[in-house]
């Protein structure tokens, strides 16, 4: 070794054994938090959205107890594990005030743009603002390769709760093959290799990019308002390919956390249950090593569309006909068949937090580093009902989100849970959402 | 012929008590369009369009432009429909970064592969590390207007070069320096999307109109889905298409080129909705015969029979409704139980289905029978019925209530409603359900003897089936029954006259449009209701180049051309 600096020699220690080392942290090498790596990075904060389509039953759903320690009902008993590092949200609703209920977007979108929607239905539609993970990952993206990624469950890339405003969804990526091409490809640089050298064909790549904008000015001239808004966000994915190619010019800063994952095999893709949970998990660790090897900061994750089709093998109904079409089973008090979806979507969703906890960051994990949304459309699906949206927030950003409570909203739009989202992540906004969806008043309780 | 152009032409939702239920429930007009939809709908100014090439565009215009043998790769974004088609949702979309993503991999990969054919690569470029700027000039402006369907002007052509350069001084060799060049051209919103420019001066009528090159653009893609070729860039730049009988002559070659046949497969793909064979898939335990491979044949046949029809054969539109020609390959022979063709082109062989089977038209075919990606299971009366509507009449079926109780519905388990009659019937018992329902439930009722992969069959849970239904006040029987009334009414016709123009001019028709579509549509009929005569009236019109609404043709002019298209039949 070189130098003794503190960096190398913790570093050294951390490749070395099992030693049991303690040395005063010195501040200057802790985030604003408290937490730095071994090797002397700051742990990065990372944000993530995780959609599950058709909504709850309330009262299986929603814990009785408020605060922490909050009770946990059968259909979120999956994520019992994690209760204390899973904040839920009771009476946070999508409100229209005048606007259409349009069926499965309008509840989403009020959760994720801050505005409901005007357009749009079962199959899509379009977005007022951009999504949550847009606006954090403007913040907290910029410095990764991948500014954000965006997956899907059941083989249809246009499943995506990712969007800038109009009509563009970001397109999910589907297929775990082509997932783990585009993270840990040829153009994977390893960020704990010693060596590194700036490919020369990427600084050409740069280049085509950064001419490419000089197209704009012209292009911009000759189009009316609609069209200019549709060109400006095409030069701004120009821009931020461009950064992310300069990101790869650059060495990248260690993570000691990453270990770069076994390319997947060939699997079917699709909505049936098994095979879309069989992909999720796949995407879900690959997703946490991308996260946890600085490749990206942001993602948004659908397990399936919000009018969702997962459906049981063999079965002639899918989950979202299920909701409307099954019966209400008067002993049981609801939709058995229907119910069954929502049980193992929030099985899934723990899964997710499971790969998410797995991973050793400093003195705690890449969950706690995280604040990851988990939201649906509906309330209940069967009519479509936007007040009381269930809502979850996992993960404590590093220190700075207060996780593990239960708090109601007391019928306050669903839009406080992004503006405080937002604020925990250092975003500089003191309001958020428009309409009656508009909202100032973060929620301090989970503020630390 | 009997018109109705009120339903057709001005796009209102159909009236209908549901839509009314809807207001009363939610306390909203729900038919009210937003904003940016009632400024569509002025029928004023459009503007010039900004077009994002589809997927089957993109891969077509490198191949004109590059000839066969590149590979193409990377994921494209899914497409949108809006207001009916594809064509006008490609007006409405951009790149998200992702999108950028894949378009900088395909352009450089498509660059370097270009660069290796004989046909591309210049002479100029073997000569190691040496910067030839005359050759790069060359080089860029050639494939820059092909790509681009417009000359570069000299700033633009100076900034590619200057990429070239810079990349051949970083690489050290020439080559390379040309191919980052063809990627920045292929990278450029000028290749990704299809921009249009207004001319600089007004037509005679003192109307805005498209410029030259773009008008030879909605010209192509009309005919062809793909780009101008060498011959019509250089009429347009040479302002033959502000000429009659050189336009004409410009449309005529064209729908006699091979590629016509593409462009016809490309306008009813979009208006018959068949992106969403794209992952169709339906439960194989329901329906043992379906795989993806059917669904593509499925696909295929009747774009095949739609081609035959209206292209080879120069048939009546009309006849969609009731031909009994087809094209048949072994996957599709089992699903209808005819005899498997014994040879054919890949598989496939002409096939009469005889006058006793229950398979005439295009409906009747699996085409239209399993496409519905909401119901992997089963067959959807409401669904299909809405399709009919929706795809073949151009008469848009409002979406259900926000707050429906759809409890007594369409529980299949239910031993007293064993089919989905009796299941539907129930469920429209519910007035706010009933409005809507009876636009779509009557015509999806009498196609229920056909299951959801488009087999027949006689009975549902051991109950036979009842396929009578009403159209437009008109009773009938099944599904051949109901082809029989389609192919009786003037809506399928005005239908694809409407979508023909919105589909060649990004853009949906408004009030504004209404004259000259009404005139199109008198003309398509007097036309005998050819495709072909369609397609050219609509190539050669003004309304396709005009930047206001679509106005009827002066008369002295449209004679001429009416002269002119008799004269080369």
């Amino acid at each position: 070794m070189s130098r003794w600096t503190r960096r190398n020699m913790l570093r050294g220690m951390a490749r070395g054994a099992a030693v049991a080392v303690s040395l005063p942290l010195l501040d200057l090498f802790l985030d604003g938090h408290g937490e730095a790596l071994a090797n002397g990075a700051p742990i990065p904060t990372r944000f993530g959205t995780w959609f599950w389509g058709c909504g709850v039953n309330t009262a299986r759903w929603f814990p009785s107890t408020l605060g922490k320690g909050y009770d946990l009902k059968p259909e979120l008993a999956p994520i019992a594990p994690w209760r204390d590092k899973v904040s839920v949200f009771s009476n946070f609703n999508c409100i229209l005030d005048g606007k259409p209920n349009l069926v499965h977007w309008s509840g989403v979108m009020a959760t994720l743009t801050g505005s409901a929607p005007l357009k749009g239905g079962v199959t899509g539609g379009s977005a007022e603002a951009p999504t949550l993970d847009c606006l954090i990952a403007d913040h907290i993206g910029r410095g990764t390769r991948f500014r954000s990624l965006e997956l899907a469950c059941t083989g249809q890339s246009g499943v995506s709760y990712s969007m800038r405003a109009g009509s563009t969804v970001n397109p999910s990526e589907v297929d775990p093959i082509q997932l783990y091409r585009r993270l840990f490809g040829p153009e994977f640089a390893d960020p704990n290799k010693a060596g590194f050298t700036p490919d020369p064909a990427i600084m050409v790549r740069e280049s085509v990019l950064s001419s490419v904008k000089d197209d704009r000015d012209t292009l911009m001239r000759s189009l009316g308002s609609a069209d200019r808004q549709r060109v400006d966000q095409y030069f701004t994915s120009v821009r931020q390919v461009e950064e992310q190619l300069g990101q790869m010019l650059q060495k990248p800063a260690p993570a000691e956390a990453c270990t770069i994952p076994k390319a997947p095999g060939q699997m079917t893709l699709g909505p049936t249950w098994d095979v879309a949970t069989r992909t999720h998990d796949v995407m879900a660790q690959l997703l946490v090593m991308a996260l946890a090897c600085n490749q990206t900061r942001v993602f948004s994750m659908a397990l399936s569309n919000a009018g969702s089709n997962l459906r049981k093998a063999g079965e002639p109904v899918s989950f979202h006909e299920l909701t409307h079409e099954e019966p209400v089973d008067e002993k049981l008090g609801y939709q058995p068949k229907a119910t069954f979806f929502i049980e193992r979507s929030m099985e899934t969703f723990a899964t997710m937090l499971k790969h998410l906890d797995g991973v050793r960051e400093g003195a705690s994990t890449l969950l706690d580093h995280s604040l990851i949304l988990a939201t649906s459309e509906s309330n209940f699906a069967k009519i479509h009902s936007v007040d009381n949206l269930p809502i979850l927030v996992a993960g404590s950003a590093g220190g700075r989100w207060k996780p593990g409570q239960h708090i109601s909203g007391n019928g306050d739009p669903s839009s406080r849970v992004g503006l405080t989202i937002q604020q925990v992540l250092g975003l500089p906004v003191t309001e958020w959402g428009s309409g009656a969806m508009q909202t100032s008043k973060p929620i301090s309780e989970v503020v630390s | 012929m009997d018109r109705r152009l009120g339903k057709a032409i001005t796009r209102l939702a159909l009236p209908c008590c549901m839509a009314i239920a809807a207001i009363a429930l939610a306390g909203v007009d729900f038919v009210k369009p937003t904003s940016a939809a009632a400024a569509q709908d002025t029928g004023g100014s459009h503007g010039p369009a900004l077009r994002r090439l589809n997927e089957g565009q993109y891969l077509r215009s490198i191949e004109q432009v590059f000839g066969h043998g590149i590979r193409v790769p990377g994921r494209f974004a899914p497409p949108l429909r809006e207001q009916g088609l594809l064509a006008i949702g490609e007006a409405h979309v951009s790149v998200s970064p992702s999108g950028l993503e894949q378009y900088e991999l395909r352009a450089r990969e498509i660059a370097e592969q270009a660069l290796a054919l004989p046909g591309v690569r210049p002479n100029c470029a073997n000569q190691g590390n040496r910067f030839d700027r005359d050759c790069a000039e060359q080089f860029l402006g050639k494939y820059g207007r092909l790509l681009y369907r417009r000359s570069l002007d000299a700033a633009e052509l100076a900034g590619v070069v200057a990429v070239s350069q810079r990349a051949a001084a970083t690489s050290g060799d020439f080559g390379k320096g040309l191919q980052a060049g063809l990627s920045r051209l292929l990278v450029s919103p000028y290749f990704i999307f299809r921009l249009e420019r207004a001319a600089a001066a007004p037509d005679a009528m003192g109307r805005a109109v498209l410029d030259d090159t773009s008008l030879a653009t909605r010209i192509s893609f009309l005919l062809w889905d793909a780009p101008p070729d060498e011959e019509l860039l250089a009429a347009a730049e040479r302002g033959d298409l502000r000429e009659d009988a050189k336009l004409a002559a410009q449309v005529d070659r064209m729908m006699a080129s091979p590629r016509f046949e593409q462009g016809v497969r490309s306008f009813f793909f979009d208006m018959f909705g068949f992106d969403q064979f794209a992952g169709l898939v339906k439960d194989q335990a329901i329906f043992p015969k379906f795989n993806s491979e059917l669904a593509r044949d499925a696909q295929e046949q009747t774009l095949r029979t739609l081609v035959n029809l209206l292209v080879t054969e120069k048939g009546d539109y009309r006849d969609i409704f009731s031909t009994r020609k087809t094209f048949m390959n072994r996957g599709l022979a089992a699903l209808y139980k005819v005899p498997a063709p014994s040879a054919g082109v890949e598989g496939w062989a002409p096939y009469t289905f005889p006058d006793d089977s229950p398979r005439a038209g295009i409906l009747s075919l699996a085409g239209f029978l399993m496409l519905d990606p909401t119901h992997e299971g089963k067959s959807s009366p409401t669904i299909r019925g809405k399709a009919v509507r929706e795809l073949l009449l151009c008469q848009p079926v409002p979406a259900p209530p926000p707050n429906v109780n759809f409890s007594i519905v369409q529980d299949d388990s239910n031993p007293l409603l064993k089919t989905a009659r009796q299941r539907l019937i129930a469920h429209q018992e519910s007035p706010a359900c009933a409005g809507c329902h009876a636009l779509t439930d009557p015509i999806g009722l009498s196609l229920e003897n056909y299951d959801g992969v488009g087999a027949f069959r006689s009975h549902e849970h051991d109950a036979a089936i009842d396929a009578t239904g009403t159209f437009d006040g008109k009773p009938y029987v099944g599904l051949l029954g109901l082809s029989q009334r389609l192919r009786e009414s003037a809506d399928p016709p005005a239908c694809l006259v409407q979508r023909l123009f919105e589909y060649g001019s990004g853009r949906a028709v408004g009030a504004g449009d209404n004259a000259w579509l009404e005139t199109a549509i008198t003309r398509f009929e007097t036309d005998g209701f050819r495709l072909p005569a369609l397609m050219r009236r609509i190539a050669t019109s003004t309304a396709l180049r005009s930047l206001g609404p679509a106005l009827p043709e002066p008369g002295t002019q449209q004679a001429n051309l009416g002269m002119l298209y008799r004269r080369t039949k």
